[in-house]
């Protein structure tokens, strides 16, 4: 046998392996590892997720942006007056322009950042 | 993106990557199921006993996943794996400091010569005991992952000429040992005439 067809044969010889009879076992063992790899992956990403959001609304807390709403939030109450006597619809825009406004807002704030930031780690 | 499948035996291999690309990760168990054993055939057949080489093909078929989108379809995907099987496993000795004691691991139980055993008919698996630890590393490498002798010398650490020549000394073996039966040889050569 020449050099070359022998090299052939020991590469199909290497090739040819038999299934071995915990082949599936071993294949569902990956499935799971790689499952388990997601969830852990997913956790991670949620908590940082969340931390950045709780991170960019207290950015947005010290900025003062939500005493430039409480501001905006005193005009807002003088014109829900004037609507009150319309609908009223108006009673929430009252309330969302007295002391809870702020608190909302800062809760979407982080759920907003929270969901995108998630996303983009995701992506990343 | 592929859609929605729930039957994955019926796939070729590059469309099981391309699902597994996009997380799916049933789409890379039935590649798995598929070529579970030949990796850790392969792992078996460098010396690793068998419940590292699962530990070790477990892990490359995990790396092979987290590396999906770096496999172009040019190779086979079995061919592709078994690379990153061998080059973890050859690592993994290299942590242990194994690797080094391979170059002085001594022969296995025959020597080379067109006498030796031709006869009996043996399989790779047994013929591959016979050789020297490094001869047999090399061999499997080369005809087992697909390593070039380069690709070989460089995962070993060990200079280009000294890989061929356990390559050479290890064919040298193996051709004795997996010879064809004279019988089978003379009917060859009677039924061409």
């Amino acid at each position: 046998m020449s050099e070359i067809d022998f090299d052939r044969r020991l590469e199909r010889l290497f090739a040819e392996t038999p299934e071995l009879p915990d082949g599936a076992q071993f294949a569902a063992g990956i499935e799971r590892a790689l499952s388990r790899g997601w969830t852990a992956r997913r956790w991670l990403i949620g908590a940082a997720g969340v931390v950045g959001g709780v991170i960019g609304a207290g950015q947005l807390f010290a900025s003062g942006l939500f005493a430039r709403v409480e501001s905006a939030g005193q005009s807002a109450r003088v014109l829900s007056e004037g609507l009150a006597q319309v609908t009223s619809g108006a009673d929430m825009v009252s309330a969302l322009s007295g002391g809870l406004g702020p608190w909302i807002a800062g809760g979407l704030a982080i759920l907003t950042l929270a969901f995108a930031l998630s996303r983009v780690i995701e992506e990343i | 993106m592929p859609g929605v499948i729930t039957n994955f035996a019926s796939l070729h291999d590059v469309e099981l990557c391309a699902h597994a690309a996009a997380g799916e990760r049933r789409a890379f168990g039935e590649l798995a199921r598929r070529h579970g054993s030949a990796v850790r055939y392969l792992l078996r057949r460098m010396g690793a006993q068998p419940a590292e080489a699962d530990d070790v093909a477990q892990d490359a078929f995990m790396a092979a996943f987290e590396r999906i989108t770096e496999f172009r379809g040019e190779g086979t995907f079995v061919g592709w794996v078994k690379k990153i099987a061998a080059r973890l496993y050859l690592r993994r000795l290299q942590k242990a400091r194994r690797l080094a004691a391979l170059a002085e691991a001594e022969a296995g139980g025959f020597e080379a010569g067109p006498a030796a055993d031709a006869d009996k008919r043996i399989d790779l698996d047994e013929a591959l005991k016979g050789l020297a630890a490094a001869e047999r590393m090399c061999v499997s490498l080369c005809f087992g992952a697909g390593l070039s002798h380069q690709e070989a010398a460089e995962a070993l650490n060990l200079p280009l000429g000294t890989v061929k020549s356990h390559v050479k000394r290890g064919l040298d073996k193996l051709r004795a040992r997996l010879a064809p039966p004279a019988s089978a040889v003379s009917a060859g050569s009677r039924g061409n005439v």
